[in-house]
């Protein structure tokens, strides 16, 4: 391998990297409050259905992903008011908007395309090179030729760790997801903390799902996500529901996908349907090792209820 | 609430009542859409609800889907009953069927005698073990059982690829298909026209085998107690972790039991995609009854009626099939939020 082939390799890993760091930092940012979301593989396609055909229809990706965002904030929005508000157990409610949003990502597909052969298709996202940084030998062509979704997808990883770490709101939206009833004492307004950072969670997993569509393929498939959502659940939990650690773990899980691909390429002999189960092998092995040091939020998927005495 | 009350009409009346409500809240939601998007409501609602019980062909539809539809049920509730939950039965009921398909074409020779009952024992085993490593991984590391059994179910779908395209791959068929199993592997038909396998009886058998072991046994009521509050069925001896353990590969047997019998009496092969929605559909049934196992067939067969329904509706309106899975899935939204209430 020369060192192209390398810089290749590793841009390829970035272009898959955005998805998981979307859908695990907006799992990450409710797991903090205290809600363990299990929704995403369902939203991310509700966010690639529809968020495809409104680029579509109106011709713009930025158009496509403001939808997206908005199913997501949408179906974070349901989840606070059945758990929070309504004190609905968290699980449950989670599995019931997987499902919606699977059935609602098929449903919107046909009910505008219809049953085709040949899907209506949209311009894939465009690399934008920034200026002089990305003519830096090796770095340059990894990190500062891609698409404008690989630039947010770093300043949100950094973004996210900077304000739940270093600002007093995110140090306040951490005490609702370890105890709740010590952040109430304090006049942290722990219900409304619940809903917003459900509902910006869960528009960052719709943009991952609409980021799917928009880079890849250019159109929707049934099932597009193959477990995306899934897997950046698992993710967020071995990541310790930490921005830093979620966005090594990405980085890992990318590669993991890219390599099988590289290798299905190069036609080794392997069956290809045994590098597909690679990334859900490896996950599952990560796991067994990341329970035993990975620390979850003190309070995660509990309701809070004011006018209990006790927690918990 | 004292379980005696439960008989007495008025308090049955109570407790329907909430379903009855969800169901109508469900369909009135979709209704306005329906009609939003211009589609005909009422033909639609008599489509979903009438095609079941209008022609004996809707009918005998409507007794195939149940059968595997009550064992993802009870794949889903067993475990729940231990407060584990199982969101795995796709993959078990996979591997089910490719064990079952295995069987069937590699002991082509023997009787139908011995070996419908073993391709159905197989069956049952190959979904247990596919459990058994979730299972196993929740028992020895600690890992949580809700992401594990879905990511064994990406890799059962792999699994079936292979099988069906490379090992005994149907050279005719144009998707990803196997090769028959043997004529004397196959289920007898209890209907022949149109045909209705005998799985319906296996699956009453085990309904209620299951329903005598939670609601009447002590083995039962210890992985209900566990369930209800695990530290104190520790407390009183109960080895807890094993429990969940056994629970959940007990939920993989049925869900690989579901896979067997739709190999040797739906499909006769392995087919890509067999697995269709059983699971999704399966937690639904197993949420909306509560974990209570003398109501579960009772539901599957009412979502099974849904699912007829729709297909019917899909090929004489075009309304896509689903429409009523987001039917089914309010109907399960609006159920629980019936619950609030009663706190």
């Amino acid at each position: 391998m020369d060192l192209e082939q390398i810089t290749g390799f590793i841009g390829l890993v970035f272009l898959s990297f955005v998805p998981y760091i979307f859908a695990s930092q907006g799992t990450m940012l409710a797991g903090r409050t205290g809600q363990f979301n299990v929704s995403q593989e369902g939203v991310m396609l509700a966010g690639a259905s529809i968020g495809f055909l409104v680029a579509d229809r109106f011709d713009s990706i930025f158009i496509g992903v403001l939808a997206a965002m908005l199913v997501g904030g949408l179906f974070g929005l349901i989840y606070t008011f059945a758990t929070t508000t309504l004190n609905l157990n968290q699980f449950v409610i989670g599995l019931a908007l997987f499902f919606v949003g699977m059935a609602l990502s098929t449903l919107a597909f046909k009910l505008v395309v219809g049953v085709t052969l040949s899907p209506p298709l949209i311009d894939t996202l465009k690399k934008i090179p920034i200026p002089l940084l990305s003519k830096i030998p090796v770095l340059g062509p990894i990190l500062f030729n891609q698409n404008i979704f690989v630039y947010l997808s770093l300043f949100l990883s950094w973004f996210l760790y900077y304000f739940l770490y270093k600002t007093s709101w995110g140090l306040q939206l951490r005490a609702v997801g370890e105890n709740p009833k010590a952040a109430d004492s304090l006049g942290i307004n722990v219900t409304a903390t619940r809903y917003a950072a459900a509902i910006i969670g869960a528009m960052l997993v719709g943009m991952a799902g609409a980021y799917l569509p928009m880079a890849y393929t250019g159109t929707f498939t049934e099932g597009i996500t193959q477990g995306r959502g899934w897997l950046s659940t698992a993710l967020t939990f071995f990541g310790g529901w930490q921005p830093h650690t979620i966005f090594v773990g990405a980085l890992f899980f990318s590669a993991v996908e890219v390599l099988a691909l590289r290798v299905q390429v190069l036609r080794s002999g392997i069956p290809h349907q045994v590098l597909l189960t690679l990334p859900y092998i490896i996950t599952l092995l990560v796991m067994v090792f990341g329970s035993r040091w990975v620390r979850i939020p003190g309070f995660l998927g509990k309701n809070y209820d004011r006018e209990k005495r006790s927690v918990g | 609430m004292k379980k005696t009350r439960a008989f007495k009409p008025s308090t049955l009346g109570k407790q329907i009542l909430p379903y009855l409500l969800a169901v109508l809240a469900a369909f009135i939601a979709a209704g306005i859409f329906l009609w939003l998007m211009g589609f005909n409501v009422l033909q639609a609602y008599q489509t979903i609800l009438f095609t079941s019980f209008k022609s004996r062909n809707g009918f005998i539809q409507t007794l195939l889907k149940f059968i595997p539809l009550v064992l993802t049920a009870l794949a889903f509730t067993i475990p729940m009953k231990a407060s584990k939950f199982n969101i795995g039965s796709e993959g078990q009921l996979i591997f089910g069927a490719i064990g079952a398909t295995a069987t069937g074409i590699m002991f082509a020779d023997l009787p139908a005698l011995a070996l419908i009952p073993l391709i159905l024992f197989v069956g049952m085993i190959c979904g247990a073990l596919w459990a058994l490593i979730p299972a196993w991984l929740l028992y020895r590391f600690n890992v949580s059982e809700i992401l594990s059994t879905v990511l064994m179910n990406f890799i059962s779908f792999s699994v079936l690829d292979y099988i069906a395209t490379e090992v005994w791959r149907d050279p005719l068929a144009g998707h990803p298909t196997t090769i028959p199993i043997s004529e004397s592997g196959r289920l007898p038909l209890l209907v022949s026209s149109p045909p209705l396998h005998s799985g319906l009886l296996i699956v009453i058998l085990v309904a209620v085998l299951v329903y005598i072991y939670t609601d009447y046994t002590s083995a039962g009521y210890e992985l209900v107690a566990t369930g209800a509050n695990p530290k104190a069925a520790k407390v009183f001896g109960i080895n807890t972790k094993i429990l969940f353990l056994l629970a959940l590969v007990l939920g993989g047997s049925m869900a690989g039991l579901a896979g067997a019998i739709e190999v040797a009496g739906k499909h006769h092969r392995l087919i890509e995609g067999m697995q269709s929605n059983f699971m999704a559909l399966g937690i639904i049934i197993g949420l909306l009854s509560k974990g209570n196992h003398g109501v579960v067939p009772f539901v599957a067969f009412f979502i099974a009626m849904l699912e007829v329904g729709a297909n019917a509706m899909q090929r004489t309106m075009a309304i896509p099939i689903e429409m009523v899975f987001i039917v089914e899935a309010l109907i399960l939204i609006f159920t629980l939020l019936s619950d609030t209430r009663k706190k």
